[in-house]
């Protein structure tokens, strides 16, 4: 901006102007030794760029932390100042937006708030640019202006687009920042930011590989007119970029007006130590928070493609599992590992991710649990090794893979962590800080068509925002609360949405019973019923977990509820209106009841557990529910202190027959409806039901010797075959173990030949020959 | 003494403590303290009020027939609700989305909270719902964001809802429709058959319909603030009525007014009393932005330190920003408010070392009246600021507070050492001091980022800085960033009280619009569009006077000033401006108003964030009416010289400073006299508040007493 411009000694539009030498990088080097370089110090010595010392913060810790605090609150100043410039309510409501700064090799050195996510995501557009000799062709300048949303260069999905600005003193890159915001629509084979419909890269929409769309701090028009032809959202598409670009440009002052304060020398030095910093702050949280030793755990989610309502090409329609063991050591000194090994392979499908959304991502996660502060940078990835097998779908080893809807299986993978974490935490005693893991955060309602103002438009709802949150070890999760890529879970209000979106509000419900049951229960979603109104040529689709739970309860705790889809089509809702009769309103509080089919007739109703669908088209009065999950439990629901139970009921929270059969609540009903438990005919109850328990368990070795001799029969459905027979082929470790915890013969394997299922990708893959 | 001419009173009735603020017509003013009153506020401003003028030897019967005007704010309403102790509400609202008031929009499980805690997700909480789930009924109705009816009102299940909600025994009923700010006849015609119902059934309980209080977009907010309305608001008016009639009773010649939460004052009688919920913090930039008009300011940036947080309002073109839908109490609300911004630091700040980076961390959360570690009575071990400032030299602990309270440097020094200087290596003053500069540097930044966000640079600035522990940290805070002026008003503890009796008395209405003109519009167009607007200023115009008729006031009395919220098409954040226009009808007319938009525009986003390619949305109309009415005089003193008298100087003190030991200069504030200047290094007390003139600094007292805090080159 042009006041802070004057407050510098060497003005940027000098910079701007002034010629750049041929190598960029610091003392005459060009960026991609600089990079090779940090890598190796950091390798050698295990200590950031080979910092084993923080001279700068032990000599002078004030100036050190000062210079934190101007970037830290600079960065997050810019976001909510560039925020108000965006249209989209997903970046202006719901904050999905992300500045962070990097060093001139692409590391994080400070990221602002919102979707933390981005520490690593563009680093490695950066990254890229840097080891493909960008500053050679196509040149790296002062005021230039780059673009990235392709996937395979370490992006989560395209809908996050990045613009990313170099920062330049006296002829050297002394850094980058980068702005990501998620955009409403990417140009895919189906409307919406993570639609369903693509299966390859080539479905994904509109991806950009870090290229150079501007120049003097302007957009090139032949960018301009094509970015604008190759989206369905155009205005947002605009105004998100000028978004990002405000913020870049604010950012760079902020860095600039530093280094004339502090010297370049110094700002340099800062950087350096900053990520070192980060690396030790996160060592010493695992050291205080945790216990050394191996947390395993595990979750899936169901990829049902062989479904009429999924529209896709005949090598995609499988209905399979992804598969996410993870296995978390903590060494003593602090180190942290994750080992993937026995994840299933990439598909056909929309839901692979890279290994930098991953590594980067988890972060997200971690940050509402063990390090919930500001001081988030490249330092917590040097200090954690990362295990992800090759071939698998968070390290796919072909370029054809799509990724609109990398989340479905990151949110997935990821639960489990939470339980691994929340046993070190309850070991440790702190077990207000147990949370048996976060919710599937769906549903996607997505589409688009021409909306209520007559516009080509594309519709994302982030009521999503807001999923039930694991339950903890002293309390409840909380209901319809957040959500694992945002803590500041907003459902934001109907009549925004209803500016947005095509579709009236008939209904925003509590939905009993999807937190998962347990001593503390996890919290409950809730569910929006829309009514199409005002849209033309108009198409929505579902995206979610539908016949698996993707999470799993603590230390008896239940998993959460999973989901299923209602829609109407051809319903008779115009003539009820104007009869005033009854009609569907408000919650599904028991699907298996069809309350809303009691009152509606329609030509075609689809209610059942294919929660993932391609464009189905919709016409005015036509219906859709969207269903957000809740979170899994924590503790033997028979320990759950009856007036919870009681509270529950009263409060639509849990449904009676529920009450009865987990919690073995005995209880009357009131004339009012009022629910009274009665707490010692309940404990009786409780008492009977641990021994039906006992009578019906069996000793787990027994239970063992039956479930091996399925194993070696290959007695299980066809797509969890499948799902083990991806895992085996990419990771043989994990295999031998499987082998060896079961005691199967030497010669035991499951191939994907020898099930009837198709399988592209299976063999001509590049597997290894980029490694 | 009775020959002081009292004329403004000001009470600030807080949950523990009634304050009262009484100004003479030199603008001298004494402050008197007793007991709040819960049951009849009433008896303890009187208490006050005594206490106050017992430091003039004048008695309430002498003082109250004098006065010209007084302002009351009060914290009952807040406390009410907070302490979930309001009235019993019945809701009615969509059927169908019952849930939606208890669900608090998710956003409710963490307003209020620190940045480290909103990530921290096993800290969320909700609030129990100010109207429970079993006192909420739903009614078949739906009205579109353009205001056409998507589903008739099913008018039969209004009364069952109504005889409902009376047999669970309300006191009141809110009704809060969806878009009903839109197309107001379904909630209204809800409004009539419930009250219809009421007469049936022979009971006389308030209805309120969120039409007729916040006509404005966004649910959550609009019924949020309606059932304040019900809750908290509509039950504090007797408490006002009373404090009204008792003053009254003691010769008072006025209306008694509210602090409301748009900057303005308001009667007892307003409609929309929930506009008084919070006042007391914006009382200060109340007063800044009349100080700045009797000195000539137009561009104020106000600086308010207490204990807790380090509050900061920006005034442009003498005007305040305000905010539409705010959060207070951790609920979302439709209320203007004066835009603050608050970060967590302020003196009584707890500071710490980080056990895993060993970084330090000053706040969020602070020791409030336990001051800090130099407190012994206050029962705390972790330092705060407060022990650094004590460690430093720069406050006396001898004279806290106006030696009301002793503080103990030893123990500050201790607890220093071990928790901050030694954890990183450091002298304790070298410590302390750089727990100063840190704090001062990180509210210098957000003090300049918060002028930069809006577009201004500092030079275009005068920076206010007032509130107890504000003139400690002003020159740290303002050192480098070039503000045209730093004003440090010598009554800067009470500053705030100031500002309520200052405040105009005024009204303001909102109204939420949807007016689309494309960037190619025809002329037909834009003047339809300048229609509408002028229609919904028109109403709102009538809705201002209506009120100033309670008080008496004739519409010709009103001072009327006509804003409109403007944003590019299909954008999610507007602006509010105040257009040139008395009315608007043409073309030429909107042209006007969209060119004032697209100056704001490139001022607050940088130029190229433009976009006019767009075309306009005016999503809101506003108007706001004043009367006049009488307002505090700002002092004013004969010019005495530069060199402060000798009865002044209150000796010298070894303060530590930037890594030495000097020697500062002690000075009393009430016995400087105007034109006197003040050269670094020098500490100015008074009982409630301590200037600092650090090196680099120079201060002058001019004939206002008002302090000029000057940066030497």
């Amino acid at each position: 901006m042009a006041t802070r411009q004057d407050d510098l000694s060497v003005k940027p539009e000098g910079l701007l102007h002034q010629q750049y030498r041929r190598t960029i990088g610091w003392n005459g080097k060009t960026l991609k030794a600089m990079r090779e370089e940090v890598d190796r110090l950091t390798e050698e010595s295990g200590y950031y760029a080979g910092l084993k010392e923080l001279p700068f913060k032990q000599s002078d810790p004030i100036r050190f932390e000062k210079i934190f605090s101007k970037l830290r609150g600079g960065l997050v100043h810019a976001r909510e100042t560039a925020k108000r410039v965006a249209a989209s309510p997903i970046v202006e409501q719901e904050g999905e937006l992300c500045f962070t700064l990097y060093t001139p090799e692409g590391d994080s050195i400070v990221t602002s708030t919102g979707i933390i996510i981005h520490v690593g995501t563009m680093g490695a557009a950066i990254k890229y640019m840097v080891n493909h000799n960008y500053e050679e062709n196509p040149g790296i300048e002062p005021g230039d202006i780059f673009c990235n949303n392709d996937c395979q260069i370490g992006n989560v999905h395209p809908c996050d687009v990045h613009t990313i600005v170099p920062i330049f003193w006296a002829g050297e890159v002394v850094g980058w920042v980068g702005g990501v915001t998620h955009v409403i629509d990417t140009g895919a084979t189906g409307p919406g930011s993570m639609t369903v419909g693509p299966v390859t890269r080539y479905d994904d929409g509109y991806q950009i590989a870090c290229r150079k769309i501007g120049k003097n701090d302007i957009l090139s028009q032949d960018w301009v007119i094509e970015s604008q032809r190759s989206v369905r959202t155009t205005k947002y598409w605009l105004l998100d970029e000028r978004t990002r670009i405000a913020g870049c440009h604010m950012i760079r002052d902020l860095v600039l007006g530093i280094i004339s304060e502090e010297g370049v020398d110094s700002y340099r030095q800062f950087t350096r130590e900053v990520i070192e910093e980060g690396r030790r702050g996160l060592i010493n949280r695992v050291k205080a928070m945790t216990i050394p030793g191996k947390y395993r755990q595990v979750s899936f989610v169901d990829i049902p493609y062989r479904h009429e309502d999924v529209e896709v090409p005949p090598y995609a329609k499988v209905d399979t599992i992804m598969h996410a063991p993870s296995e978390i050591t903590i060494h003593p000194s602090g180190q942290m590992e994750l080992d993937f090994s026995g994840s299933s392979r990439w598909g056909w499908h929309s839901y692979n991710a890279t290994t930098v959304s991953f590594t980067s991502g988890i972060w997200v996660m971690l940050t509402q649990t063990l390090i919930p502060n500001d001081r988030i940078n490249d330092g917590a990835y040097f200090a954690t090794k990362f295990d992800l097998p090759y071939g698998a779908w968070m390290n796919p080893d072909d370029i054809r893979t799509a990724h609109s809807y990398a989340w479905h299986f990151l949110v997935s993978a990821w639960s489990p962590l939470w339980r691994g974490l929340s046993r070190a935490y309850f070991a440790r005693g702190y077990i207000e800080e147990v949370n048996a893991g976060n919710a599937n955060t769906s549903n996607w309602l997505q589409g688009g068509g021409y909306n209520q103002y007559g516009d080509i438009h594309a519709v994302n709802s982030f009521e999503a925002a807001a999923e039930g949150m694991g339950a903890c070890a002293v309390k409840d999760g909380l209901d319809h609360a957040c959500a694992i890529w945002n803590p500041e879970g907003d459902m934001g209000d109907m009549e925004i949405w209803e500016l947005a979106e095509p579709l009236v509000y008939l209904g925003r419900s509590i939905k009993p019973n999807t937190g998962g049951y347990g001593k503390y229960r996890g919290g409950c979603g809730y569910e929006s019923l829309r009514m199409v109104w005002g849209a033309e040529d108009w198409t929505m689709f579902f995206m979610g977990n539908g016949y698996i739970s993707s999470d799993c309860g603590l230390m008896g705790g239940y998993p959460a509820a999973s989901g299923y889809r209602f829609e109407a089509h051809g319903t008779d809702l115009k003539e009820r209106f104007a009869n005033r009769l009854p009609f569907p309103q408000g919650g599904d509080a028991r699907p298996a009841d069809a309350g809303y089919e009691q009152v509606l007739q329609a030509d075609v109703v689809k209610r059942d557990k294919q929660a993932i669908t391609t464009e189905q088209i919709f016409e005015n009065h036509d219906l859709y529910l969207n269903y957000l999950r809740g979170g899994p439990g924590f503790g033997d629901p028979l320990e759950r202190n009856p007036k919870d139970v009681e509270k529950d009921l009263n409060g639509g929270y849990l449904l009676p027959e529920y009450a009865q059969k987990v919690y073995g609540a005995v209880f009357t009903k009131d004339e009012r409806g009022h629910y009274q438990v009665d707490e010692v005919a309940t404990q009786k109850r409780q008492q009977e039901i641990r021994k039906e328990r006992l009578a019906r368990g069996v000793p787990t070795r027994e239970w063992m010797k039956t479930e091996r001799e399925r194993i070696v029969a290959k007695d299980a459905a066809v797509q969890v075959r499948h799902m083990y027979a991806t895992s085996f082929e990419i990771t043989p470790k994990f295999l031998e173990e499987f082998k060896e915890f079961w005691d199967l013969p030497v010669d035991w394997n499951l191939l994907e030949q020898e099930l009837e299922m198709p399988t592209f990708g299976s063999s001509h893959r590049m597997v290894n020959k980029q490694k | 003494m009775a020959s002081r001419k009292t004329q403004i009173l000001a009470i600030d009735a807080g949950g523990t403590m009634t304050d009262t603020f009484i100004i003479d017509d030199m603008g001298e003013f004494v402050v008197g303290k007793a007991q709040t009153t819960p049951g009849d506020e009433s008896v303890g401003l009187l208490h006050s009020a005594v206490d106050a003028l017992s430091f003039w030897g004048m008695t309430v019967e002498e003082a109250f027939p004098q006065l010209l005007t007084g302002v009351y704010s009060g914290t009952a309403m807040l406390n009410r609700l907070v302490s979930r102790k309001g009235r019993k509400v019945g809701l009615i609202v969509n059927k169908g989305m019952e849930d939606f008031h208890r669900m608090g929009r998710a956003i409710q499980s963490y307003l209020g909270y620190s940045y480290s805690d909103r990530l921290h997700i096993n800290t969320h909480r909700y609030d129990p719902p100010l109207v429970p789930r079993e006192w909420t009924r739903g009614v078949t109705e739906r009205i579109d964001l353009f205001g056409n009816i998507v589903i008739p009102l099913y008018e039969h299940e209004v009364e069952p809802a109504v005889r409902e909600l009376v047999d669970e025994g309300v006191e009141a009923i809110v009704i809060s429709l969806l878009h009903s700010y839109k197309n107001p006849t379904h909630e209204r015609r809800v409004r009539d058959i419930a009250k219809a119902t009421l007469r049936k059934l022979k009971r006389d309980l308030p209805v309120f319909a969120s039409v007729d209080y916040y006509p404005v977009r966004k649910e959550s907010h609009r019924t949020n603030t309606t059932i304040i309305e019900a809750y908290a608001a509509d039950p504090s008016r007797r408490t006002l009525e009373l404090v009204d009639e008792r003053m009254k009773e003691q010769g008072a010649k006025f209306d008694v007014r509210v602090m409301a939460t748009h900057g303005g004052t308001i009667s007892i009688r307003a409609n929309e009393l929930a506009r008084t919920l919070v006042s007391g913090p914006i009382g200060g930039v109340v007063g800044g932005k009349y100080l700045g008009e009797a000195l000539g300011i137009q561009n104020i940036v106000c600086s308010d330190i207490g204990g807790t947080s380090f509050d900061i309002a920006l005034i442009t073109q003498g005007d305040f920003t305000i905010d539409t839908s705010p959060d207070m109490a951790r609920l979302v609300l439709s209320l203007p408010l004066v835009a603050m911004d608050s970060v967590g630091a302020g003196t009584g700040s707890f500071v710490r070392v980080d056990p895993y980076t060993k970084s330090i961390v000053l706040g969020p959360d602070s020791a409030g009246y336990r001051v800090g570690g130099c407190y012994p009575e206050g029962g705390l071990d972790t330092i705060t600021v407060s022990d650094c400032h004590v460690v430093l030299g720069l406050i006396n602990p001898d004279n806290f507070l106006g030696g009301q309270i002793k503080l103990d440097r030893e123990r500050a020094y201790q607890s220093v050492k071990e928790q901050l200087a030694d954890p990183l290596g450091l002298s304790v003053e070298a410590a302390s001091y750089g727990v100063i500069e840190l704090l001062e540097a990180q509210l210098r930044n957000y003090l300049e980022s918060l002028v930069m966000g809006k577009g201004y640079s500092p030079t275009q600035f005068a920076c206010f800085s007032y509130g107890g522990g504000g003139p400690l940290h002003t020159a740290g805070y303002v050192r480098g960033l070039g503000f045209e002026d730093v004003l440090v008003p010598a009554w800067a503890a009470g500053f705030s009280a100031f500002g309520c009796g200052a405040a105009d008395f005024e009204y303001r209405y909102d109204r939420t619009l949807d007016i689309n003109v494309g960037a190619n519009a025809t002329q037909k167009e834009q003047v339809e569009a300048a229609g509408i607007l002028q229609e919904a200023w028109n109403e709102l115009t009538e809705k201002v006077q209506q009120e100033f008729e309670k008080n008496g006031f004739q519409s010709k009395d009103v001072q009327l000033r006509m804003y409109f919220r403007m944003q590019y098409q299909g954008q999610l954040n507007d602006l509010e401006i105040e257009a040139p226009l008395a009315t608007a009808t043409t073309a030429d007319d909107w042209k006007v108003l969209t060119m004032t938009f697209e100056e704001t525009y490139a001022r607050v986003y940088a130029r190229a964030a433009r976009s006019p390619e767009l075309g306009y949305t005016v999503t809101g109309a506003i108007v706001r009416g004043s009367v006049e009415v009488p307002k505090p005089k700002i002092p004013e003193e004969p010019y005495y010289g530069e060199t402060p008298p000798k009865e002044a100087h209150r000796g010298i003190r070894e303060v530590y400073w930037d890594g030495e030991w000097i020697q500062a200069d002690i000075w009393e504030m009430e016995a400087l006299k105007a034109g006197n200047r003040i050269e670094a290094f020098s500490i100015i007390e008074s009982p409630a508040t301590t200037f600092i003139v650090p090196l680099g600094f120079e201060a002058v007292l001019d004939q206002h007493r008002i302090f000029h805090l000057r940066e030497l080159d």
